[in-house]
């Protein structure tokens, strides 16, 4: 409990970490209409492949410095020889960022889904998938930042949004699933089950590569 | 089975129209092998080149 | 004692004395191989009822694409192999792979869509396994830029290893994404498990292709291999007798 207090506090403080990256999604989500205007009427043909995409970028943003402060002023050192387990710190540290970017993003993806498709049933639905979306994805990319951490976040970007590829492809099943009412909780089931492999793997795997940089 | 598929070489070129997509798959193979090939040999050539030159 | 046989005959420097040793026979054999089974493939096995001869191109593409999921997995295996067992050779094939994965899934990704051409009308389409392969050609190109970006190889090959792991959960992915989603390409034509669904005339090349083309390829890692070895190990007396 201390940690996650500890993690809760110094990320709180951080504004721009955590606030930066849920303004550029709401504005991705501005910009979509805007560079549509001749197809107004169908903004929702488009809308959630824009929507995956978006909350796939702000992820990668949210993460960008996870470990940086950390390890240039050596708290990453002391943390490593101090804690028995490294992969708990980890955790905590995602399910921070997650609290505060992955959810109140989600809380806008029914808010833009409603608005641009009125239809609040399948605007519910899109809530719990992009709650296990994000999640999915904050820690993919604290995996992709751990391995390229003070090589920039680009590069951490690059070897790890492949991995991110297929959850794409299954959220975009997910939504025809929606639309012709079939299976969707099927397709949640699946996310669920891949959420549960990464949140086990990720931290574990995260907690070796920082070793791995501080030998 | 080891019988030749066409009636001549130039129908073997062709293939019925579908020549151009086997023969530029196969250039492409072979080119993309021997880029390769060349490429690892030069290199090893050099650093056992440089390996060789007196410090 | 897998440890103790790994650590005697992994040395880097056992490793380039075998690969000169037996280089020369693979690559011929391999060499004669896959020309004669292309030869087979390209101008001797009947016409296909259905694609017509644009099928030809099965004794191209399929090898390719075989060899650079292969060529993955046998990253991975290096990978935990160094990581476990601290063995210097596996991280160097690991890097020496790499480039070799990416060019046979290039060659897999051109000749699937110049194969798409005349059998689907199209060269490309957001199809299951065709995207899972380009995926994969990007993850080939991200980690060559990965290890690229360290000066101190050491570190480069540890998080490399770790990557390549991970990452390797995208292998049963791509082999499984055409049973899980609808898509345009046909289903394996020969797997471990069923009789082939492909006449034994057009069978026997193609398996000749890709024993002949996967000799090649080894040859490949061999010489990626031995050029890696010489960069790193530039410093050990070794070296210099070797040279």
């Amino acid at each position: 409990m201390k940690i996650i207090r500890l993690e809760f506090l110094k990320l709180k403080k951080k504004t721009r970490t955590w606030l930066g990256p849920v303004l550029v999604f709401w504005l991705m989500m501005i910009a979509y209409p805007l560079t549509v205007e001749f197809l107004q009427e169908k903004l929702e043909v488009g809308f959630f492949s824009v929507l995956w995409i978006a909350i796939l970028i702000s992820m990668m943003l949210a993460t960008e410095d996870i470990f940086l402060e950390d390890f240039n002023d050596g708290t990453l050192e002391q943390i490593m020889i101090k804690t028995s387990s490294f992969s708990t710190l980890v955790s905590v540290k995602i399910l921070t960022y997650w609290i505060f970017v992955g959810i109140p993003i989600s809380i806008l993806s029914f808010i833009f889904s409603f608005g641009t498709t009125e239809d609040l049933a399948l605007s519910l639905m899109i809530f719990p998938l992009s709650i296990i979306s994000s999640y999915i994805f904050l820690n993919l990319f604290v995996m992709g930042n751990a391995l390229s951490l003070n090589k920039g976040s680009v590069l951490g970007a690059l070897v790890t949004m492949p991995l991110a590829l297929p959850v794409l492809i299954v959220l975009g099943k997910s939504i025809i699933a929606i639309q012709l009412s079939i299976n969707y909780l099927g397709f949640i089931f699946l996310l669920l089950g891949c959420l549960s492999i990464i949140i086990v793997t990720v931290p574990l795997v995260v907690s070796y590569i920082i070793k791995a940089h501080l030998e | 089975m080891f019988e030749f598929a066409f009636n001549s070489f130039y129908e073997a070129i062709y293939m019925n129209g579908h020549g151009i997509y086997v023969w530029s798959v196969l250039a492409i193979v072979c080119l993309s092998l021997l880029v390769f090939f060349t490429l690892y040999s030069s290199k090893i050539k050099q650093i056992k080149k440089k390996l060789n030159e007196p410090n | 004692m897998i440890k103790k046989f790994i650590h005697q005959f992994a040395s880097p420097k056992t490793y380039l004395f075998q690969v000169n040793k037996f280089y020369n026979y693979i690559f011929f054999i391999s060499v004669f191989i896959y020309i004669s089974s292309i030869t087979w493939g390209l101008l001797f096995t009947p016409e296909d009822f259905v694609q017509g001869n644009s099928f030809r191109i099965i004794y191209l593409h399929v090898p390719a694409s075989f060899i650079s999921q292969s060529l993955y997995a046998a990253m991975a295996v290096s990978s935990i192999v160094y990581l476990v067992w601290r063995v210097k050779l596996a991280a160097y094939l690991v890097i020496a792979i790499a480039p070799i994965g990416a060019m046979t899934t290039f060659i897999a990704l051109i000749s699937g869509s110049i194969w798409g051409i005349p059998t689907w009308g199209t060269w490309w389409q957001w199809d299951a396994r065709i995207t899972s392969t380009l995926i994969l050609f990007i993850m080939y190109l991200g980690l060559i830029s990965f290890h690229n970006s360290f000066s101190n190889y050491e570190k480069a090959d540890k998080l490399l290893s770790w990557l390549v792991i991970v990452g390797a959960v995208n292998i049963p992915i791509i082999k499984k994404s055409v049973d899980w989603w609808s898509t345009l390409h046909q289903s394996a034509s020969i797997t471990l498990t069923n009789k082939p669904s492909i006449d034994p005339s057009m069978l026997y090349p193609l398996i000749g292709s890709i024993i002949g083309f996967f000799g090649l390829i080894l040859c490949l890692v061999l010489l990626s291999s031995k050029n890696q070895i010489l960069i790193r190990e530039k410093t050990k007396s070794w070296i210099k007798d070797y040279v």
